[in-house]
């Protein structure tokens, strides 16, 4: 079942963060925001069951957590995402760096969510991307875009593009659909689709008509 | 020495007298047997001079010098045209062989080594003596060619008996045939069973011997064949030469023997096993059988260098003990035979404390070395563990609270809607929290990687290459894990290379490589700038080496003026 087709009216969330009065914070925005939160977890374990138990649309997992305070968010995502596959998932990490990403990407980035923890701050943005991935889009944090895009790079083609075909390639980097890059940059859909087709020859890519296998094609790109 | 000079001398005026005396050429016929016997005689004199001096507690030297005037004197009292002297000349002419056989038994240590072999001397010298007393009352000097101008026999009777004399030289040829038999029996008993030194000591005996009883065989038997004078009076006395020839020489050798001993420690190499060490002493003493022995830890005997157990306290016969000086553990074995060169066995002694004591300090030296660098490494992993719980309690403490102040601002500031005032100042405390945790993220990472404890060095790396200022290219890193020490190692390398690409070396690209080759891992890190990075200068490079160092690797930099800095670390990696 792909996420997208589940009805948004209350979307149901479990919240696995180890740290009390965050997760505290959390289920509280979250409701507030309208959202089910239909279970909290310390560690990776009681995610695991809660998420079993509760068969949420979305979950919401800080990446290091008990007992080894490594990697064990992670680890429990990408085991929810192989047991329950419609269960959209949003990784919390505090780094900006990208080799966890593309462990979570690697399968099917539909309905996959790599955020900065810090965004939690942002309570309208961060709902918003709980809805996208419980719609079944990629919501890459623009601040890991951001770097990406920004690397020094040697005769990149990256440095051919246009100002405005960088920012289309960093939203569609961070998950956009083309709708939603019109309405940021104020350009209508035909301007944005006239502007990936060139970006995409420009950087030798195949045009990819879908959105997850575009956002991996591009951050593969900008991360070699 | 001046005694030994005086009684050399005397024997050679003696020598050189008597050919004077017997009017000079006396038997022209005879000139060249007789300079040859002059010559033999003389040269016992000689070797026995060398004995006294190689071995002053072995009484070879004395023995080599009765033989030597035994053999000698008969031929100058013969000479002397005295009838006394012709007559005792005559008379002594064949006892020369007893002492020789007697030289033979006792070598090298100059004594007999049983009642048996003691007897067996006097038994030579016995019937030496008494066979000649005995032939001697029935020849006449004429039976031997000898005319009215030879001296005159005082102790013959009447006018003589040739058969008498024959059947008695026949008795005594035969009787001394035996003896020889049993002499040269023992001496090549001796020599089986001598090892070592003494068996080398032995060589110039065993030609001595072989040359005597040649002799023996053919005067003593009284063969008559056409080739027995010649043997007797041509190849015999030439043979007998041999003997004191080949000691005098192997002495001169034996001399050089010290030399020997300081060639073959200054050829040891340093912290040579104490295998080496014994051949190289054994070599220098020329004994073979030497053993350098150590007692065990638990002092329970000795074992030598083959780990075979020594006796020490109570040796095998024939073995002599002495202990190195300066070493309470070990100890040389050795033939007994080279206590008659107590100087020689002296020098090997210090040489071999010498050589231990300096094996003794290398192997404390690389000890404390060991020890310097084990603990230089858990330095070094110490601190490493230290910033990872440093970036560990950072990440649980203040980023999670930084996080939660995050939170709980957002929802200050939604609730704060009705009044803007409100609104931005909570918005620029979020602002402040959010550039924060920023900068915390940014300190905990310099701190330690999280992602090269979680994820390995290929994702360390990628991270490290993605921050880079400079456009960083990654041609090899190797997938799996590694020992932690080395991870951290490489990426500190890398770490270290890119922020000094970043800073001097006015690049346009930089390079990272990690190969994994047998048992080791290479990092090298280059680029395209200025060059000129001094390893020695800037305390970055220096730090690098040192923790390169630490886990027992080595750190090259390569950095000509304008061509680019390369940066290669060499890591043991099993």
């Amino acid at each position: 079942m792909i996420p997208g087709l589940k009805d948004q009216a209350k979307l149901r969330v479990v919240i696995a963060e180890d740290t009390v009065l965050l997760r505290e914070g959390l289920r509280r925005v979250l409701t507030d925001a309208g959202l089910d939160v239909a279970g909290t977890a310390g560690d990776a374990e009681q995610l695991l069951s809660q998420v079993a138990a509760a068969r949420p649309d979305v979950v919401l997992t800080d990446i290091r957590m008990p007992p080894t305070q490594t990697t064990e968010g992670l680890q429990a995502a990408l085991e929810i995402r192989r047991r329950w596959p419609g269960t959209a998932v949003i990784v919390l990490s505090q780094h900006v760096e990208t080799e966890h990403l593309f462990e979570l990407l690697a399968g099917d980035p539909r309905g996959i969510g790599y955020v900065l923890k810090e965004r939690v701050a942002d309570i309208a943005q961060f709902t918003d991307a709980i809805r996208r991935v419980a719609a079944g889009e990629s919501v890459i944090d623009p601040q890991v875009v951001s770097r990406l895009v920004a690397r020094p790079r040697r005769d990149s083609p990256l440095e051919t593009l246009t100002e405005r075909e960088q920012a289309v390639l960093a939203l569609m980097a961070e998950g956009r659909s083309n709708h939603a890059i019109a309405n940021q940059l104020y350009m209508s859909p035909k301007t944005v689709e006239t502007h990936i087709g060139n970006l995409f020859a420009k950087l030798g890519l195949l045009p990819a008509a879908e959105d997850h296998r575009r956002v991996l094609a591009v951050l593969t790109y900008l991360r070699q | 020495m001046s005694r030994r000079l005086a009684v050399l001398t005397a024997g050679a005026i003696a020598a050189a007298g008597s050919l004077a005396w017997s009017g000079w050429p006396p038997h022209s016929d005879y000139l060249p047997i007789l300079i040859c016997y002059e010559v033999i005689g003389l040269s016992f004199l000689v070797a026995g001079i060398a004995a006294w001096a190689r071995w002053p507690a072995s009484r070879l030297g004395l023995l080599f010098t009765i033989a030597g005037y035994l053999y000698l004197v008969p031929y100058i009292l013969v000479n002397l045209a005295n009838p006394v002297a012709f007559t005792i000349g005559n008379l002594s002419q064949g006892i020369y062989t007893a002492a020789v056989a007697h030289l033979g038994l006792a070598w090298p240590a100059g004594r007999l080594r049983s009642r048996f072999e003691c007897g067996v001397v006097i038994a030579e010298y016995v019937t030496a003596a008494g066979f000649s007393v005995a032939a001697i009352v029935f020849w006449n000097p004429a039976f031997s060619g000898c005319d009215a101008s030879c001296p005159a026999n005082v102790l013959l009777v009447g006018d003589g008996s040739r058969p008498a004399g024959n059947a008695i030289n026949a008795i005594g040829g035969f009787v001394g045939l035996v003896l020889t038999g049993i002499v040269l029996t023992l001496i090549v008993r001796h020599w089986r069973s001598a090892r070592g030194w003494s068996r080398r000591a032995m060589i110039p005996l065993i030609w001595l011997a072989g040359a005597v009883g040649a002799e023996q065989i053919v005067t003593g038997s009284a063969l008559d064949l056409p080739l027995s004078s010649l043997i007797s009076f041509g190849l015999a006395p030439l043979v007998m030469l041999a003997g004191p020839v080949l000691f005098v020489i192997s002495t001169v050798r034996a001399r050089t023997a010290g030399g020997a001993l300081g060639a073959a420690i200054v050829d040891l190499e340093p912290g040579a096993s104490p295998g080496r060490l014994r051949e190289a002493l054994a070599r220098a003493l020329g004994d073979s059988t030497l053993q350098l022995a150590f007692r065990r830890p638990d002092g329970t005997g000795y074992l030598d260098t083959a780990g075979q157990p020594v006796e020490v306290d109570r040796p095998d016969p024939g073995r002599v003990v002495t202990r190195v000086v300066g070493s309470e553990r070990a100890v040389l074995v050795y033939d007994q035979g080279l206590e008659l060169e107590p100087q020689l066995v002296r020098l090997t002694a210090a040489a071999a404390s010498m050589a231990l004591e300096h094996s003794r300090l290398q192997a404390e030296v690389q000890a404390q070395l060991e020890q310097v660098r084990a603990s230089r490494a858990r330095i070094v992993q110490a601190g490493d563990a230290e910033r990872r719980r440093l970036e560990r309690d950072l990440h649980d403490g203040a980023q999670q609270r930084l996080v939660t102040l995050s939170l709980a601002l957002g929802m200050a500031r939604d609730r704060a809607a009705a009044d803007p005032e409100l609104g931005s100042l909570i918005e620029s405390a979020s602002k402040e929290a959010r550039e924060a945790l920023t900068e915390l993220r940014e300190l905990a990472r310099g701190i330690h990687p999280a992602v090269l404890t979680e994820t390995g060095l290929a994702g360390a790396i990628q991270a490290l290459v993605e921050r880079s200022p400079v456009a960083t290219t990654i041609t090899a890193v190797p997938a799996g894990r590694l020992p932690a020490a080395i991870e951290a190692t490489a990426y500190f390398v890398v770490s270290e290379a890119l922020t000094n690409v970043a800073k001097h070396a006015m690049a346009d690209s930089a390079e990272v490589t990690i190969c994994q080759r047998p048992g080791r891992l290479v990092v090298e890190v280059s680029d395209d700038g200025a060059g000129g990075a001094r390893p020695e200068g800037g305390s970055g490079l220096r730090g690098l080496a040192d923790r390169v160092a630490s886990v027992g690797g080595a750190l090259r930099v390569d950095s000509p003026p304008g061509c680019g800095t390369r940066l290669k670390a060499d890591l043991p990696c099993p």
